[in-house]
């Protein structure tokens, strides 16, 4: 395992290394088992590293890679001077050192290892790609380029999928607009302003609830100082009551017939002879078909409903 | 589990405490309403829906949750235990909005095309100050119907409907200072087009000068540095910003003090403030049944008569099948 561990190191350690190594393959005469052992995971290794070096170096061809290792089985010098040529040509600069490098390789390999070569290859692969990526980074791109640098080869095939995605995106966003145009439909946001017909509306409406609160005043007013609990002011209040009312209702008719206004209008049942608070008319509860829980009813009212509340409190008061 | 199911029945217990179904001092039923939509709304619809729930506060469900296979059947089984009377639907089209008014459970149902609507927040954003006091909500509107006298039949019917959505006002008992909304209905003849508006109410003294209307309506000690005597205070006039031409008409003399600075020996003014939603109506048909049932009008053709008939033979013809 400590020969696989060495391969991402700078070459100057893996002499020292391989120096290890020639102890290492002195052994396997004692060790016979381990020996066996260690060569089958290299070869496994080795394959490996193979496949990645072959992923670094594109350009490769199939064939080559077959050519190799029959040639690295028997010579392991011949193939490892002879296949970085091929492979890296473009950069000369490596050329050198790993000349060197297959030289020192082949030193190992003459004691019987055939590991080194994938190994070398592999960590130059490494540096192939820098010179590369660096040769990349320092070209000069035409502005007009839509792409810019791009590693791949097929340029019109990646120009027509951005082209494509680019217009998908529009089709999409139109769609959307349209969806949202639907939905906003008959939507209209108000003026900052109050326009001639607004204040019209304002206009009737106020005069509307003018009618009402004054409606609302004389009927009260009329009721005031007046005792409902005396038998002699109920009857009093009652005929009042009922004048005030009908007469109120004929002023609106008549203002209705003039105007188009038609104000609030309330059902007021008050008018009738029946007592003021609803509870003390003979017809109460009657309409009403929850008759089977009436003694709930009082609690309800007494917990949180304070309309309900303030509407009892105010008739009572009336009462007194 | 089991505490979970404690308290939801608690809630339970409580809604059914807070809406009485008769009114404690004149006897009436308190007509209830419901605003649920029929199919998928988009965004701004949504929000007029529930705006709309807002504006028929406090006897409606304003948390209303629908589901999408909710049908009109749903909705109507719950509205006889919970005694809801008015059903309120939007729904959409390609061509526009529509609001459906119908009473329950027999009907009629009154459509109506939303021609132009704004939401709550669109109004409230076009406005300098725009006023929610905390409660504006807490009782139900006045309802203003003008326009609506000219004696035609479903004009009637839109008034009847209209009136009976909101709770009956008894004149001898109302207090005015429960009085805080008002929905407005305007027909116009032209364009038969129905203005629907919602505004709030506030009673301003008459004749008190700005400052110190301000300061009594506020706590807050007031601003003295320019002036040489504090009588200047009450008696420069601040600059008369708001209309004062137009005060004499809408002016009341209220039976009772109504907060603290409206006096009941005083004489107010009333002030209108849109609070929204504004809708634009457009009557298109109206149906005798629930959202089914025979013509009565439709906007379109003379649907009185003719569909009617046909629509009362079909039913006869079915009879007799």
């Amino acid at each position: 395992m400590a020969s696989e561990i060495q391969v991402s190191e700078p070459p100057s350690k893996r002499k020292f290394k391989s120096g290890k190594m020639k102890n290492n393959k002195k052994r396997p005469g004692n060790f016979p088992g381990t020996g066996e052992k260690k060569v089958k995971i290299d070869m496994r290794m080795k394959k490996l590293f193979r496949k990645r070096a072959r992923d670094y170096n594109s350009d490769d061809e199939e064939g080559e890679e077959e050519e190799e290792e029959q040639q690295q089985q028997q010579h392991g010098i011949d193939a490892e001077s002879n296949e970085p040529k091929e492979e890296l040509d473009e950069f000369s600069e490596d050329e050198g050192e790993e000349e060197g490098d297959a030289e020192e390789n082949g030193d190992s390999d003459d004691e019987g290892d055939a590991v080194q070569p994938g190994i070398t290859k592999f960590s130059e692969g490494c540096r192939a790609f820098k010179m590369a990526f660096t040769k990349i980074m320092s070209k000069n791109v035409d502005p007009k380029d839509v792409l810019g640098p791009v590693l791949s080869g097929h340029k019109k095939l990646i120009a027509e999928k951005l082209a494509e995605e680019d217009s998908e995106r529009k089709v999409k966003g139109e769609v959307k607009k349209e969806k949202h145009q639907v939905g906003e439909k008959g939507h209209v946001k108000p003026a900052n302003f109050l326009d001639s017909h607004e204040k019209i509306l304002i206009g009737v409406a106020t005069k509307g609830v003018v009618k009402l609160f004054n409606a609302v005043n004389k009927a009260q007013n009329a009721q005031k100082g007046l005792n409902p609990s005396r038998f002699k002011d109920a009857k009093a209040l009652g005929k009042r009551r009922k004048e005030a009312f009908y007469s109120e209702l004929r002023k609106k008719r008549s203002q209705a017939a003039d105007g188009p206004m038609k104000g609030t209008t309330s059902t007021g049942r008050e008018g009738d002879d029946g007592p003021a608070w609803a509870p003390l008319r003979d017809s109460y509860m009657l309409t009403n078909s929850k008759l089977k829980d009436w003694d709930k009813m009082p609690e309800k009212t007494v917990g949180g409903d304070d309309l309900g509340e303030r509407m009892v409190e105010d008739s009572s008061s009336d009462e007194d | 589990m089991a505490r979970m199911r404690s308290k939801k029945r608690k809630v339970f217990v409580k809604s059914t405490v807070k809406t009485p179904s008769v009114d404690h001092v004149t006897g009436d039923k308190i007509p209830k309403s419901i605003v649920f939509s029929r199919g998928k709304l988009p965004g701004p619809l949504k929000q007029l829906q529930k705006d709309l729930r807002k504006l028929m506060l406090p006897h409606t469900a304003l948390n209303l949750k629908e589901k999408k296979r909710n049908s009109l059947k749903d909705f109507l089984n719950i509205a006889g235990p919970m005694g809801v009377t008015h059903f309120l639907m939007l729904s959409k089209t390609d061509a526009a909005p529509y609001l459906k008014v119908a009473r329950t459970p027999q009907g009629p149902t009154l459509t109506y095309k939303i021609r132009e609507y704004s939401l709550a927040v669109d109004v409230a954003r076009s406005q300098l100050h725009p006023r929610c006091p905390p409660d504006l909500f807490k009782n139900s509107p006045l309802i203003v119907l003008s326009g609506f006298g000219t004696g035609e039949q479903h004009l009637k019917l839109t008034t009847i409907m209209f009136q009976n959505i909101f709770p009956a006002i008894d004149i001898n008992t109302v207090k005015l200072s429960l009085c805080q909304r008002i929905v407005l209905l305007n027909y116009n003849k032209e364009t038969k087009l129905i203005d629907f508006r919602h505004y709030s109410i506030r009673l301003q003294p008459v004749g008190v000068s700005r400052r110190i209307k301000k300061l009594v309506q506020s706590h807050n000690v007031p601003d003295l540095r320019s002036l040489q005597d504090v009588s200047d205070f009450v008696t420069k006039a601040g600059y008369g910003s708001e209309s004062e031409a137009d005060d004499e008409a809408a002016t009341v003399t209220l039976s009772s003090d109504i907060g603290r600075v409206n006096r009941a020996s005083n004489k107010s003014a009333v002030r209108l403030q849109e609070i929204g939603p504004r809708m634009t109506l457009e009557l298109m048909k109206i149906e005798e049944g629930m959202c089914s049932g025979g013509i009565i009008f439709s906007e379109y053709g003379n649907g009185d008569g003719a569909k009617k008939e046909a629509n009362h033979e079909e039913e006869e013809m079915d009879e007799e099948d």
